[in-house]
């Protein structure tokens, strides 16, 4: 019983260490959001909201801003008091959109989790199954035929396929909408909605499984060709199970470890990997929102997409190495 | 790890594939200053490609072939720098980590994943819309974020080198760790660097393009990205032909090279993937 409890000592020891990461990493996130605007040369004021917010400004805004920030005071009041604000949920006004920065990113963010969640389930099960196929076929023209493109497809920017796309079946053939996630004042409603916002979705979603694509086959097939050398596959293939037997419940299975983490360690990027393509296909997420907000000098907006996003990332990266503790024992002793 | 580099790279064709590639586009960007001397000057705007406008010219009138060739120039060096400066601070926190053990060494790997847990292409953005870097903080920037991965490999390498016999012999002998490090441990390092640096390239390459394409980069600096921003905007003419897919297929190209070099430089490291079964 003792012992027992020693080891589940010794797990929440670990766990807090790795806690201490994310904290320490937030913590620099904060530091770089609160000194970057100050250290910028000239009055704090124009840094924070940008020259553009102040042309519209009237006096007495300003004065509430200074004395929101508490700009008029040292810096560790200016820290407490944006602390505060934080802890309020408090992300701060979006002159550009006139609203508060949270109530905006809100708006964006569950387009962003649409397209990259369904392009990370399709990319991966896709990769896994030509990944499969092509290490067990080694040397095959069909492994021949994907190897060099997969290749190619993961060497490529994804904002560069993504044009390519959009110039070609949006541009040229006008086959698919040349942006936007749904058509405005449409008054779609029911099967015809969910039609509209899929056409919309289409290209940037393929254009995301083909850029995701490559590195989950390439694991892969290396994963294959690793495992198809061990014993117990010639022992398999001894006792004459058949192909598909030996190809997916046992090589294939056994080559799913590697795979699975290296596809777990990707879920914290899903809400930073289509943000270039968001922007070539001007869909209404956290990256278009960044790239308005960069257009328009919205600084408050950008300070509150990097946190949100920060926190996002932190909270699921820290979630995959809690679940991988727990799943295969031996990732907490080799850290 | 005794590899013989150059000629692990040459006897796989994708690695040679590769180094065309990379030095072609070098080829393009040391030509620069003599095949496009005068890639600022300004002409009528939109001229569709002909003798003189090799690829036309651009919405300021600048000949397009010419800013592409300085464009590689921006490519490369931003590659040959962060990959560099990023392996060099890799070299010296992961080396120190690994031979001075203890709490120094907890403290830089807590560093190495805090490093690594941020979303970086969000921070840079944020940090470049700040700041707009030009060429050399652009540098640094990223290779800020790109030296925690090249740490971590290179310390576990070290740790596994340093307990090698003709280590553990030169220690007995009384050689420094300063000693060690330099003479014995770096140079067997040496094809890990290289790996560590075609990545680090590679991504480089990509970040600053990705960055231009944002805006968030000095606007003085000829950048293929910032040449496909601005070619984006005009999609309704038939510019973009001789515009942006030519600086798209530049960038994608000289991706494709480095990771080309990459792959072959990890089959040579890892002997599972090169038997031939």
């Amino acid at each position: 019983m003792s012992s027992l409890l020693k080891r589940y000592d010794f797990i929440i020891k670990i766990d807090l260490i790795w806690l201490s990461n994310y904290v320490a990493s937030f913590l620099l996130i904060l530091i770089l959001n609160f000194v970057l605007p100050r250290m910028m040369p000239g009055d704090p004021l124009h840094a924070i909201y940008g020259e553009e917010a102040l042309i519209a400004m009237t006096p007495e805004m300003e004065a509430e801003i200074i004395k929101r920030f508490a700009l008029d005071q040292p810096w560790h009041a200016q820290l407490l008091t944006y602390i505060i604000a934080l802890l309020r949920g408090d992300l701060g006004y979006s002159y550009y959109y006139r609203t508060g920065v949270s109530d905006v990113i809100l708006c964006f963010l569950p387009w962003t989790l649409l397209l990259t969640g369904l392009a990370f389930m399709i990319s991966s099960c896709i990769g896994v199954i030509l990944g499969i196929e092509s290490g067990y076929r080694r040397g095959s023209k069909f492994d021949g035929f994907m190897l060099p493109i997969m290749m190619f497809l993961g060497g490529m920017p994804d904002f560069f396929i993504g044009i390519i796309l959009l110039l070609l079946f949006g541009v040229t053939l006008g086959l698919a909408p040349l942006g936007g996630a749904m058509s405005p004042y449409a008054g779609h409603s029911g099967i015809d909605l969910v039609m509209d916002i899929a056409h919309h979705l289409m290209l940037p979603l393929i254009t995301l499984v083909l850029v995701q694509l490559a590195p989950t086959y390439l694991l892969t097939r290396n994963a294959m060709l690793t495992t198809l050398r061990a014993r117990f596959i010639m022992t398999a293939k001894a006792t004459g199970l058949s192909e598909g037997d030996i190809r997916y419940k046992h090589a294939g299975r056994n080559s799913l470890l590697p795979v699975v983490t290296a596809i777990g360690i990707r879920v914290p990027n899903m809400i930073t990997g289509a943000l270039f393509l968001e922007i070539v296909f001007s869909y209404p997420g956290v990256g278009t929102l960044l790239n308005t907000a960069l257009s328009a000098r919205d600084y408050p907006l950008i300070q509150g997409v990097l946190l949100i996003v920060t926190v996002t990332v932190l909270t699921t990266n820290f979630l995959v190495d809690m679940t991988y503790t727990r799943l295969d024992p031996r990732v907490r002793y080799a850290r | 790890m005794h590899v013989d580099l150059w000629r692990e790279i040459r006897s796989s064709s994708a690695g040679v594939f590769g180094m065309v590639i990379v030095a072609i586009i070098a080829g393009l960007a040391v030509s620069a200053p003599i095949t496009a001397p005068s890639y600022r000057d300004i002409g009528p705007v939109f001229s569709p490609p002909s003798g003189e406008h090799l690829l036309g010219t651009d919405d300021l009138g600048q000949d397009i072939a010419a800013k592409l060739i300085h464009g590689a120039r921006t490519s490369l060096m931003i590659a040959f720098g962060v990959a560099i400066l990023s392996a060099l601070i890799s070299v010296i926190v992961g080396g120190s980590a690994a031979m001075l053990g203890g709490t120094y060494d907890r403290v830089c790997m807590r560093a190495v994943d805090a490093v690594m847990s941020l979303p970086s292409v969000v921070v840079m953005i944020l940090v470049g819309a700040y700041l707009k870097p030009d060429l050399w903080l652009l540098i640094i920037l990223i290779s800020l974020f790109s030296w925690p991965g090249g740490a971590r490999i290179v310390r576990s390498q070290t740790l596994s080198l340093r307990e090698r016999l003709h280590v553990v012999a030169a220690r007995a002998f009384g050689a420094s760790r300063g000693y060690i490090l330099v003479r014995h441990i770096l140079p067997d390092l040496g094809p890990v660097l290289v790996a560590i640096m075609i990545q680090d390239a590679r991504r480089a390459v990509l970040m600053e393009a990705g960055l231009a394409f944002l805006g968030v980069s000095d606007p003085m600096v000829v950048s293929w990205g910032r040449m496909m921003k601005q070619a984006m905007a005009f999609t309704y003419l038939d510019a973009w032909k001789w515009w942006l897919i030519p600086a798209g297929v530049l960038l994608s190209v000289t991706l494709v090279g480095f990771s080309l070099i990459a792959a072959a430089l990890e089959r040579a490291m890892d002997p599972r993937l090169q038997e031939d079964v």
